[in-house]
């Protein structure tokens, strides 16, 4: 979905830096980043590896804290959140969609989807509907009782995209979702992700590496050494 | 507490959890319940042992209670005695106690037959009531057991009678000291030779009727009418009441020379006694606590040590870090109570087989027993658990199996999800 000038801003960053400790050495994994992201955008973040798009999907999903800079989600200043708002934030604001699928192992793919709404504390009739509701949007209606280890890859990365949309965020971040999926599935994900993004309207942000992916993003934010260098 | 839909998610996702390795579940499982069921076989052993010397202590000795001249317990002497017996009993029995009041004469004396001499305890009892005659009685090995009105027969043991070289129908003469220096004697015929098989009694105790006793307590000045005697014994018919009937009777008038006593303070030899082996007991038991502990401590690190990915997924979802420490400290509630099942499910097979059939240890204590503290300890030992026992092994197991989840649930609860994800 392409914003036009009436679409609200829903994140934006000024001069993040992130640097980590490696012993005696200082990594600048991020430099001074500034960027702004609207709502229902369909965005890939594309670079080489150590570019560090995982470290700034990190900072936008409230999983870690900038070394400095500014960053605002939906108005609010996560560099000013504390670690118990910052799990609030999480909870209600961002799904996220990992590398490594990441299900709870020992709950079905029905229960997974379910979970973050547990967390949310919504009634369990709601949460069982929007589970089914989810499920079926990714093609798995017919697996919900299966566990993650009875589901193939692909299929277990419905499941978590499912998970991130059922929670009802602004934002979905994916860390580079189809990495380990054949190409047949990675596609599948991909033309599912896009949907859901033009139907639901819901905003996504993802890592990748592979071109073909790339050509389906509405917009590609390019990331080499710690700095935006195409998409600023 | 209500439970909300959080916690209903935890406790399922721990419950699971704890299956995900079997093994190595089931491996901590037979563990704990195995310590469950020793740290049960020998505190049941234990208490049930205890039990049965209080019972054989009370029942032999002065019973749950006994009205005591004051100053017995600290020095017993032949001329400390209830001079005023018939006021003391008239009182015991207008307080409606509720079990059998026996009145006593113990006795220092020295006691001789023409070929030998020995000291002696010679008890002075109403021989066809008292407890204490009822219990030697059944020891008979010759004779037959005197009647209360005769006043010359005496019953004594068997390594008296080889020590006095004695059979029934044996003459004996009875001396004890007075306070004043001198001694008087009686003359008694041996009516029946008993054998506990416990030394002190079978060599030491000679049992007579209460007049024969009370002959020297005239000759330390006490008035017959009076009907002087050493002490009165009570012993309950329900030994939960005396807590009850202590207070009441300490609460009485009693004469100026008279005192109510517990058996603890009769027995503190024996009270002391269960104390120490009640402390090696609970040594025992810690070092099984802190096997069980290790074992959870082991399973419940080793889970969360595999799981960290798995708990930085649970806090970048959202769940905050108390949450992943209630999960864990979930796990161990689980763990302690399937082996809390378990252990008591063993552990009160094994003691519901010791309190019914025993624990025979004739062949190591011979068949008479032992005495420990001047109290016979039966050679069947019987396994004994009051609900105080049940409640507080109980708990003292969940404890330890909840306080070895915390030290895991503390390292859950630090994870934070950027690191975790990265492993």
């Amino acid at each position: 979905m392409t914003p036009t000038e009436d679409t609200p801003v829903l994140l934006r960053c000024e001069n993040l830096t992130r640097v980590y400790k490696q012993g005696e050495v200082e990594v600048h994994a991020l430099s001074g980043v500034s960027l702004v992201l609207w709502e229902k955008e369909f965005t890939a973040l594309v670079g080489p590896s150590g570019s560090g798009k995982t470290t700034f999907l990190n900072l936008i999903g409230g999983l870690d804290k900038p070394t400095s800079g500014e960053l605002f989600i939906n108005g609010t200043d996560l560099t000013r959140l504390s670690p118990a708002k910052l799990a609030a934030f999480r909870l209600y604001q961002v799904g996220f969609v990992f590398q490594s699928y990441n299900l709870v192992p020992v709950l079905s793919a029905l229960e997974n989807v379910a979970f973050v709404m547990v967390l949310q504390g919504r009634p369990p009739k709601e949460r069982n509907e929007r589970a089914h509701h989810y499920l079926e949007r990714v093609g798995l209606a017919d697996l919900a009782h299966r566990r993650p280890k009875a589901l193939s890859g692909g299929q277990q990365q419905r499941v978590a995209v499912a998970r991130a949309l059922a929670a009802g965020p602004r934002l979905v971040l994916a860390d580079e979702p189809t990495a380990n999926l054949d190409s047949e599935s990675a596609f599948g994900l991909l033309d599912l992700m896009h949907d859901l993004n033009r139907q639901e309207g819901i905003t996504f942000l993802f890592s990748t590496h592979d071109p073909r992916v790339v050509e389906r993003a509405g917009r590609v934010i390019t990331l080499r050494d710690g700095r935006v260098v195409v998409g600023e | 507490m209500k439970q909300t839909p959080h916690m209903r998610t935890l406790a399922l996702l721990a419950w699971r959890n704890l299956w995900r390795n079997s093994r190595r579940t089931l491996i901590t499982l037979t563990t704990v319940t195995l310590g469950f069921a020793i740290a049960v076989f020998f505190i049941g052993i234990g208490d049930g042992a205890h039990n049965q010397m209080i019972r054989n202590g009370v029942r032999m000795g002065d019973g749950h209670l006994a009205v005591l001249p004051k100053g017995y317990l600290e020095a017993p002497a032949n001329h400390v005695f209830l001079r005023q017996g018939k006021a003391a009993a008239r009182i015991l029995a207008a307080s409606g106690v509720v079990g059998r009041v026996s009145p006593r004469i113990n006795l220092q004396v020295l006691a001789s037959t023409a070929n030998n001499s020995v000291g002696a305890m010679l008890q002075g009892m109403v021989l066809d009531k008292d407890p204490r005659a009822e219990s030697i009685k059944k020891g008979i090995i010759q004779g037959v057991w005197p009647l209360t009105a005769d006043s010359r027969g005496v019953v004594i043991g068997s390594r008296m009678a080889a020590k006095l070289k004695a059979k029934v129908g044996s003459k004996i003469v009875v001396l004890a000291g007075t306070s004043a220096g001198e001694s008087s004697s009686r003359l008694g015929r041996v009516r029946a030779v008993f054998h506990t098989g416990v030394d002190d009694l079978d060599g030491y105790v000679m049992l007579s009727n209460l007049e024969f006793a009370r002959a020297f307590l005239l000759e330390e000045g006490g008035e017959a009418a009076l009907e002087p005697v050493t002490s009165f014994g009570i012993l309950l018919d329900n030994e939960t009441t005396l807590p009850l009937w202590e207070a009441r009777l300490k609460g009485l008038q009693w004469p100026a020379e008279a005192q109510v006593a517990d058996w603890r303070e009769i027995m503190p030899q024996l009270v002391n006694y269960i104390l120490v082996d009640d402390m090696g007991n609970y040594v025992a038991l810690g070092f099984v606590l802190v096997m069980v502990a290790f074992g959870i401590l082991n399973t419940i690190s080793m889970s969360v040590l595999e799981r960290t990915r798995e708990f930085g997924l649970l806090r970048a979802l959202g769940m905050n870090p108390l949450g992943v420490m209630l999960l864990v400290m979930w796990e161990a509630w689980w763990l302690s109570l399937v082996s809390l099942v378990l252990g008591w499910t063993v552990g009160g097979g094994i003691h519901q087989y010791f309190a019914t059939q025993g624990w025979d240890l004739s062949k190591m204590m011979g068949d008479q027993g032992l005495v420990t503290s001047g109290v016979v300890m039966d050679p069947v030992l019987y396994s004994e658990l009051s609900w105080g026992r049940v409640g507080l092994l109980t708990l003292v197991i969940l404890a330890t199996i909840l306080i070895s989840g915390l030290y895991p649930a503390f390292r859950a609860f630090r994870v934070t999800p950027v690191q975790a994800l990265e492993t």
